[in-house]
């Protein structure tokens, strides 16, 4: 028994389509705006969130770990099995952690995780002529605190190389103070004698608050000066994937017990609900659009089956099999969902460079290649799907009613 | 043999009753009938378009009961041919490739065997000039021989033809009948064409006139 007939049947169904061009053409551009409408939300959502997230998290550390204030001075076993006593601070800051070296080399060595820099800090004041300003004083590496912070690159003066008694300050807290590279400034540090300091380099951040609050000085040297032995404060973690940051903080704070470990996520909780809300919405907006699509091609097929009935009961006369005529419509769904599909695609990349070009926001719009995949496949299933019950409608029709009725 | 044939769910309508009927190969059949004698329904019961409530039609040795509906449908594409009284071609297609639809619908593709054949069926109904016209840019005469040749592309064994002058003058009936007679000469296969004309039926080899679902008369000229 010859069975080869989806040739004809797909000659059939290009001829069905191109026989009402008007219609064929409306529906491939209610498909078109839709997908459009879907890619655009999706890189205006994606975009928006990614430099949400950048300005959130890019120079700061995606999780912070530092002693549990709570855990009082119980003996806790760090990772090699040696116990770590937390031990009670003098001051009101976190306190120190003694263990940081292992705990250090420890998160170093997961693959997850970029980077793990130990930090010590405490505050203090500055002081040039009259003026006066609070400051933190962050000690840490200069180089490892570069993949976090990039220092030396954000440098608008000076050298990041931080010599015995050099500090470097941030671009604000300099034009505040009137000092420029070179200059000394007086440093005072609760419980001890003023401290003359040079400015060996000036940065800039980008953010007001790191500008005129930080002046970063050598790990060492700024826990000599604390009285904090060898001890820091805090260890700043830069994870490979920022959205799994919360995943690998509950990790870790499983595996150090006696230490706070916060992810960014947990300290922008709000900022997370806002994104969350951004998503959903946009998803039910494009689950709409998805519906509409569906609806679209249904009724424009089932129009066309209804138009099509008498030539449809002639080839069934003639011998062609329900199966075969249904296939037909499907692949007419098939051909309206792609061509109406990529088209959108276009258009929609068309819309996203314009909102660029136009709208002059300071975020760029973001087309996930996964998620395009998504929308396009999705559509090009929906429009096939939605030609099913048309494809049903038309294997019911009885070639004799039709012949009998003419 | 014994046909009957049933419609309808809520009040049960008897069309046929008990028709027996043997076709002979080659024969050229007339049925003639009054509208509602069942004529219709008996022809697209042979016809495998429709299924006896009761009864068995075999064709050829073959028991279409016993077939599937998409095995009714391949043994009609194979064995039947059918011409209508409307000429219902594909407006979408040319002359050319309405005339092969039938073959087109299993095979696909048309070999040069079957498209000589129907450039052949073409010359023989006279529309070589028009093979590649629209479908729907003819007249209606023409129409209707391309509808001619399209039943016979797929070498029936038989043609059901429905009225098939019905929608044609005085001219073109007798054209397009003399063109049956001679493929039913020629290729031996068997007619059976359902008219009101009753001139014309008595020009064919048999004439059987039903009414109120039953053959009432089974008349041979030959």
């Amino acid at each position: 028994m010859r069975k080869n007939s989806i040739r004809f049947e797909f000659s059939l169904a290009s001829r069905f389509l191109t026989e009402n061009r008007m219609q064929t053409f409306l529906i491939i551009l209610g498909i078109a705006i839709g997908v459009s409408v879907m890619v655009f939300l999706s890189a205006l959502i994606d975009g928006l969130q990614a430099n949400l997230i950048e300005k959130t998290v890019g120079r700061s550390p995606h999780i912070v770990i530092s002693s549990d204030e709570n855990a009082a001075a119980e003996a806790v076993k760090s990772l090699n099995g040696n116990p770590v006593l937390v031990l009670d601070a003098t001051r009101k800051t976190m306190r120190p952690m003694v263990e940081w070296r292992n705990i250090t080399a420890g998160l170093t060595a997961d693959q997850r995780i970029k980077t793990a820099l130990p930090v010590v800090e405490g505050s203090g004041l500055i002081e040039r002529g009259q003026i006066s300003r609070a400051i933190l004083l962050k000690g840490f590496d200069l180089n490892q605190a570069d993949r976090i912070y990039n220092l030396t690159g954000s440098l608008v003066a000076g050298s990041p190389n931080l010599p015995d008694g050099a500090v470097l300050i941030g671009k604000d807290l300099a034009a505040d103070l009137g000092v420029s590279v070179g200059e000394p400034i007086t440093l005072e540090l609760s419980g001890r004698d003023s401290l003359p300091v040079v400015v060996d380099g000036i940065f800039d951040l980008g953010v007001s608050a790191i500008n005129q609050r930080w002046m970063v000085m050598d790990q060492r040297r700024a826990a000599a000066l604390l009285g904090m032995g060898d001890r820091v404060n805090t260890i700043e973690v830069q994870v490979h994937d920022v959205l799994q940051a919360d995943a690998l903080a509950a990790e870790w704070s499983q595996r150090l017990p006696g230490l706070a470990v916060e992810s960014w996520q947990e300290s922008n909780a709000s900022l997370l609900a806002g994104l969350r809300s951004q998503s959903s919405s946009s998803y039910t907006i494009q689950f709409f659009v998805m519906l509409a699509v569906i609806l679209g091609v249904a009724s424009v097929l089932a129009i066309s089956a209804v138009q099509k009935s008498k030539q449809i009961g002639i080839l069934k006369a003639m011998g062609i099999r329900t199966g075969s005529v249904s296939r037909v419509f499907m692949i007419q769904g098939l051909v309206l969902g792609t061509l109406g599909t990529l088209s959108g695609l276009g258009l929609g990349l068309l819309m996203s460079k314009a909102f660029i070009v136009l709208a002059k926001q300071d975020y760029t719009l973001l087309l996930k290649p996964m998620t395009t995949a998504i929308i396009v496949l999705s559509t090009i299933v929906a429009a096939v799907l939605a030609a099913y019950l048309p494809a049903r409608q038309v294997s019911q029709i009885d070639p004799i009613e039709v012949i009998r009725n003419n | 043999m014994g046909i009957t044939r049933d419609f309808g769910d809520k009040v049960k309508t008897r069309v046929l009753f008990g028709v027996d009927l043997e076709i002979r190969r080659g024969e050229f059949t007339s049925l003639i009938g009054a509208s509602g004698s069942g004529k219709s329904t008996l022809l697209n019961i042979i016809g495998a378009l429709d299924r006896p409530t009761e009864g068995k039609v075999i064709i050829d040795g073959t028991d279409l009961g016993t077939l599937d509906d998409d095995g009714l449908a391949l043994f009609r594409n194979q064995t039947m041919g059918f011409i209508f009284q409307s000429h219902f071609l594909l407006p979408q297609f040319t002359v050319l490739e309405n005339v092969m639809i039938p073959y087109l619908i299993y095979a696909g593709r048309a070999t040069p065997t079957v498209k000589k054949r129907a450039l052949d069926l073409l010359e023989r109904v006279g529309l070589s000039h028009r093979r590649d016209y629209r479908a729907n840019a003819i007249s209606g005469g023409e129409q209707q021989r391309a509808a001619i040749a399209r039943a016979l592309i797929n070498q029936p064994r038989m043609i059901l033809a429905d009225e098939p002058t019905g929608n044609l003058d005085t001219s073109n009936t007798e054209n397009v009948f003399a063109m049956l007679r001679e493929i039913n000469r020629e290729f031996k296969t068997s007619f059976i064409m359902v008219t009101h004309d009753r001139a014309l039926a008595e020009r064919t080899d048999r004439l059987l006139i039903m009414r109120d679902g039953q053959i009432v008369e089974d008349i041979c000229h030959i």
